[in-house]
């Protein structure tokens, strides 16, 4: 049988204004199960109840009906937060703590050793690329930046269950890539990951299984690659192939079939085509301060 | 043992260091520090109880800057906090929400104590230089001992130097090392002025006084701290206030009444201030028995426990986020 690190069950969340009177139902009858090691991704549109579900999971929110566990237990329970990583939609940081004092708070909220927290810090650091800014308060740091110090903090405790609200939000493509491999990474050492995002392309890159919501509702749920095949349909991609050849077989091809043949030239998608251009431009650039020296005539 | 209290002190220190780089609680320390040094110098009408009104405008000051002060930074901390986010960020790691409470109080409150023992080394050096005695030819003579107050003025400004000094070169927090400066610098006034003129000793009794005011102050940051659990500044602003002007008024509500009458009750909830205020106690020569103290710091802190069990209690079905 199949551990389950997180279980709702027929969870609703109503919020109430001053007086108690409902004012929105955020989430309705929501039943989710995501399983151990892998990356389930949360989707929706603004409003759809991902960041209220994910509160109810870290018992910031509590339902209104149903059932929310989390590691076997309630998502109340102390014990339970300290095994688990969490990375707001807004990364909520001290503004006059620099990285590396934000880091050291969340390390000692997780009663970690001044040793411990200095080790993991310097880790974390290297990792979200803020060695050289890690002694700058939070508070003049970009969106990105703050963000990467946002991840930082969510995998100071070294998680089983990571829970990421929009990861990508605020960081450039390559930070966005950086990100999404990690993910991939951590996912890989058997952390299980709870991840939204607006970015479908993202989630598509990343995730094992989805579920989309709309208005507090589930709408559909399942692998990745299940949803998104369309079972009536075969593509074949074909090398060293020029238009007379191609056309040939496309004639041949609705002969043998019997129905329409639709033929298109693959392309890459615009992040791998804007990660090519940028590092080879990285690339030339290290070469050309490589090569200084030399061209100067200071060389060996 | 100390590795489950570290969340608690993490939190309590991050609350301090918050709370005491804000520009307002510099400016109301600073203000209230230098407005009781400079008390002794503009007092015109003092129909010879000189030392009697600077030690009472320093222990007013005490109590409505630590007031400002307490209540500012509860708002600050505790309720702008848990709107913005950073609570939630602190509550979705392994910390329970009393936990944070309570730890937000220690640093709130914190502050409180650090401003007041800059203000009462300001009243102590006010009280004895504003009655400073001397030899005027044969007769002895009150005088006002202008050179203490302006030794603990400039050691205010020279710690303020010496802060931005601090934040240029060495990238050093500009508050809070304005802030220890202000409470180093008049514990420093203190001793110098102490040693340039032993034979005129400081008015220790001042001591028991200040300690009851942080008594009351504690007893209303706990108050902010358990109202900003579920409220804004603003309502947190207008309860305390209530609490104090009812509180000032207690010995004619409250005075007379029994134990278990509704007056009663009123008495022993509400932070009685008149229980708190020594100053005429000090002035009338009184002997201030430690037994008071103690039973006057033992209700304090029922008052303390009182009022964040019951900030626990509102924040424990807050939602946050």
């Amino acid at each position: 049988m199949e551990e389950h690190v997180i279980e709702l069950h027929a969870v609703r969340k109503v919020f109430r204004d001053f007086w108690r009177r409902p004012t929105v139902v955020a989430v309705d009858g929501l039943n989710l199960s995501v399983r151990r090691g892998e990356v389930f991704g949360l989707l929706g549109p603004n409003g759809s109840g991902k960041s209220t579900t994910i509160k109810m999971l870290l018992g910031l929110l509590r339902p209104t009906s149903g059932d929310v566990k989390l590691l076997g237990a309630a998502p109340t329970d102390v014990s339970v937060k300290a095994r688990i990583g969490y990375l707001p939609e807004l990364s909520h940081l001290h503004t006059f703590l620099t990285p590396r004092e934000t880091l050291h708070y969340y390390a000692s909220l997780f009663g970690l050793s001044r040793a411990e927290a200095a080790e993991r810090t310097r880790e974390l650091l290297a990792m979200v690329d803020l060695e050289s800014a890690a002694d700058r308060p939070v508070g003049m740091f970009s969106k990105g930046m703050a963000r990467r110090v946002g991840l930082a903090q969510a995998l100071i405790n070294k998680p089983e269950l990571l829970i990421l609200d929009e990861p990508t939000s605020g960081l450039d493509p390559i930070g966005t890539r950086e990100v999404k491999d990690l993910i991939r990474l951590l996912a890989q050492g058997g952390v299980t990951i709870l991840t939204t995002s607006h970015l479908l392309a993202d989630t598509e890159d990343i995730c094992d299984r989805v579920a989309i919501m709309d208005r507090g509702v589930l709408l559909a749920e399942g692998p990745v690659a299940d949803l998104l095949r369309r079972p009536d349909a075969v593509r074949f991609t074909l090398q060293g192939v020029d238009e007379a050849k191609a056309e040939a077989l496309r004639s041949r091809l609705e002969t043998e079939c019997g129905g329409t043949v639709r033929q298109d030239y693959p392309s890459m998608s615009l992040e791998t085509y804007f990660l090519q251009v940028v590092s080879k431009e990285r690339k030339r650039d290290v070469e050309k301060f490589a090569l200084a020296p030399f061209l100067r005539g200071e060389g060996k | 043992m100390f590795r489950s209290l570290r969340p608690f002190l993490t939190i309590a220190k991050t609350t301090w260091l918050e709370a005491i780089q804000q520009p307002v609680a510099f400016l109301t320390a600073l203000a209230s520090v230098v407005l009781t040094l400079m008390v002794p110098i503009f007092q015109f009408h003092h129909f010879g109880e000189e030392g009697r009104l600077a030690r009472d405008s320093g222990l007013s000051c005490l109590l409505l800057g630590g007031l400002v002060l307490a209540v500012g930074a509860a708002g600050r901390s505790v309720a702008r906090e848990i709107e913005g986010g950073t609570a939630a960020a602190a509550i979705g790691k392994p910390v329970s929400r009393s936990v944070f409470l309570v730890a937000k109080w220690v640093g709130i409150f914190g502050v409180t104590l650090f401003f007041g023992v800059a203000q009462t080394a300001a009243t102590l050096i006010a009280e004895r230089s504003s009655s400073h005695a001397v030899i005027v030819g044969d007769v002895p003579a009150q005088m006002l001992d202008v050179l203490s107050l302006l030794l603990a003025l400039g050691l205010v400004a020279l710690s303020l130097l010496l802060a931005a000094f601090f934040n240029w070169a060495l990238r050093k927090r500009f508050g809070v090392m304005a802030f220890a400066g202000l409470v180093l610098s008049q514990l420093l006034a203190v001793a110098v002025t102490e040693w340039k003129n032993p034979f005129v000793p400081l008015n220790l009794r001042v001591l028991p006084a200040a300690v009851l005011i942080l008594a009351v102050l504690a007893v209303f940051a706990s108050l902010a701290a358990a109202l900003a659990a579920r409220f804004r500044t603003g309502t947190i602003l207008a309860v305390c206030t209530g609490v104090l002007l009812l509180g000032l008024a207690g010995d004619t509500l409250f005075g007379t009444a029994g134990a278990f009458s509704l007056r009663g009750i009123g008495s022993g909830v509400l932070p009685d201030l008149q229980n708190f205020w020594l100053s005429d106690a000090v002035a009338r020569g009184g002997r201030i028995s430690s037994g008071y103290l103690l039973e006057a710091l033992l209700h304090a802190a029922v008052l303390c426990v009182l009022f964040l069990t019951a900030g626990c209690l509102l924040f424990r079905n807050r939602d946050l986020g």
